[in-house]
């Protein structure tokens, strides 16, 4: 740099209006240079969408059909946001099995999440052994109260979701 | 710096004229923050200003008190996780690393090869989105907006990545107590050297807009000197004890993990426009890092072999009792967990205790302020490079 020179030498005064004049230009010459031919990166948010990866960790979703009440994920989930209630059924009932073969001894009564507190770190999921306990693609499901953020699976509008909401 | 403003010291006025005079000495009190853009989240800064210039800086901390350290007690060792997710939320793959670390510590985990290397090159693309998004906000600090979208267009493709792997932006929950969650297929260790190669000329892009730049340099140079000496006193990490010129990476100097067996240098301020320790330094030292955490990057994918990558873990985590103090080389400095297990049948640690390099870095602000003009202030602000989930806790 021009440490050298002495500061109040005009050569100096002329040396450092010609590095803010160079540089400047430099800088401005990176950003002109974007304004053709340079692919546009951002996407029009409602109309376009970006494909969300395979893993992708939105909105819980549980299949309470496959769902053997074994109380697992609320027992994993760190902030305790997963309610589990349960009953026997009475002697002498068929039992119904799980896709994974597991007999469904307890009868669901009650499975509701409250997604306002969930953090959406993934341990519940990896702890059902059943896996019907997911996290689906669905990221759009602002309310208006904080009540409309718990969701009960066991409700029918809900399982109506379920062919919307399920990975394939 | 000598600080000739004395606050509390003065006069009693015996006189009109004295009491005049004071009045025009006084000092005025004004808070930046706490939703000042320029404060990097929600820290608030009490200064005292003599007209344009700063006699006290007084951070106020606490907005982003979370509870985090007690919360972790009433939670199982793997519940953390997501917990220390949020310390550092934009170096959230170190913060996990190093408490997995020290869990894995007391266990006496073996982590598959596989698995460390690659938790080696998610924590150097985590340090390398965490530095753009540094040069990004710190060019935005001083009002030039445009290096802060070029440096998310490329911080994007890395969180895209991270994306794909764990499932969350951000908030990954991906570094596992034995191992890592998912495994990277071929395609996307493919995709990051590519991503390497496509990244290196756009370093050089971002010296010619930010580093050599004439007002940058105005700005930066010579403002908020750190001596290695007041680095020391006050405990210093990171690329804030590096830009004073002083080499010290836990990466190199106590390796960890499979560090030994990678060739990076250790980047130090040199002080070509100034003075070693001023704001230009600290900068330049996390834009060379980028370089050096490239390099290692570039290192593990020619060492990768296929393998597991989970250890052999219980599948109720239960501690012996112990405590266990683990410090890594983080992107901001140097993040310490001190985890204290009572033992028995606890399944949940008796006290974690987080030492976070952000609130050394913030207590230095009293120091460094005094003398400056308000807006050199903001310059400092942002040289620091603080992240306040992490000094709130």
């Amino acid at each position: 740099m021009s440490h050298a020179v002495p500061h109040n030498s005009v050569k100096h005064y002329f040396a450092e209006l010609w590095s803010a004049v160079s540089t400047t230009v430099r800088g401005m010459w990176i950003t002109f240079r974007y304004v053709w031919g340079v692919k546009i990166v951002t996407v029009e948010y409602p109309e376009v969408r970006i494909v969300l990866p395979e893993r992708a960790r939105m909105r819980l979703f549980n299949d309470a059909q496959n769902c053997i009440s074994c109380t697992q994920c609320a027992l994993a989930c760190p902030v305790d946001c997963i309610y589990i209630a349960s009953e026997k059924y009475p002697e002498g009932t068929e039992l119904k099995k799980a896709s994974n073969g597991t007999p469904i001894r307890l009868h669901l009564t009650q499975f509701v999440i409250d997604t306002a507190l969930c953090c959406y770190c993934g341990l519940c999921t990896t702890v059902c052994p059943t896996e019907c306990l997911t996290h689906s693609h669905d990221y759009e499901f602002s309310q208006y109260t904080i009540d409309g953020m718990k969701y009960d699976y066991l409700a029918p509008d809900v399982i109506a979701w379920r062919d919307r909401i399920v990975k394939a | 710096m000598q600080n000739k403003w004395d606050i509390d010291g003065h006069a009693e006025p015996h006189t009109v004229n004295a009491e005049t005079e004071k009045m025009k000495s006084d000092l005025l009190t004004l808070n930046m923050g706490p939703q000042h853009p320029a404060t990097h989240g929600v820290l608030r800064v009490e200064i005292k200003t003599d007209s344009e210039i700063v006699a006290h800086a007084i951070p106020h901390l606490g907005y982003l008190h979370r509870c985090m350290e007690k919360h972790s007690e009433n939670l199982d060792y793997r519940g953390v996780i997501p917990f220390v997710d949020r310390l550092d939320y934009l170096a959230s793959m170190s913060m996990e690393w190093t408490y997995v670390a020290a869990v894995e510590k007391m266990l006496g985990t073996e982590v598959p090869r596989r698995a460390e290397l690659l938790r080696i090159m998610t924590v150097e693309l985590q340090r390398i989105a965490s530095h753009l998004m540094a040069f990004g906000t710190y060019a935005l600090d001083l009002g030039s907006f445009s290096p802060f979208l070029y440096a998310f267009d490329e911080r994007e493709k890395i969180l895209r990545l991270f994306e794909e792997v764990s499932g969350a932006r951000l908030l990954y929950n991906y570094i596992w107590i034995g191992g890592v969650w998912n495994d990277w297929t071929d395609e996307q260790l493919q995709r990051v050297g590519d991503f390497c190669d496509a990244f290196e000329p756009e370093t050089d892009k971002y010296h010619a807009l930010v580093s050599v730049n004439k007002i940058f340099l105005k700005r930066t140079v010579d403002v908020g000197i750190l001596s290695v000496q007041d680095c020391f006193d006050y405990g210093a990490t990171g690329p804030v004890l590096r830009g004073s010129g002083y080499q010290w990476d836990l990466r190199r100097n106590m390796p960890y993990s499979l560090y030994p067996e990678f060739e990076f240098d250790v980047p130090v301020g040199t002080g070509e426009h100034g003075t070693v320790g001023d704001c230009w330094n600290r900068y330049i030292v996390r834009m060379r890092e980028v370089k050096e955490s490239l390099k290692i990057i570039r290192q593990v994918l020619k060492k990768i072999e296929p393998g597991s990558v989970m250890g052999k873990v219980p599948k109720v985590l239960k501690l012996p009792k112990g405590e266990v103090y683990v410090r890594h080389e983080c992107p901001r400095g140097e993040l310490g967990i001190h985890l204290v297990s009572e033992g028995g049948d606890s399944k949940e640690p008796y006290r974690l205790k987080v030492k976070s390099p952000c609130f050394t870095h913030v207590s230095m602000l009293p120091l460094m302020a005094p003398g400056q003009m308000v807006a050199d202030f903001v310059a400092t602000i942002g040289s620091i490079d603080i992240v306040l989930g992490e000094v709130d806790r």
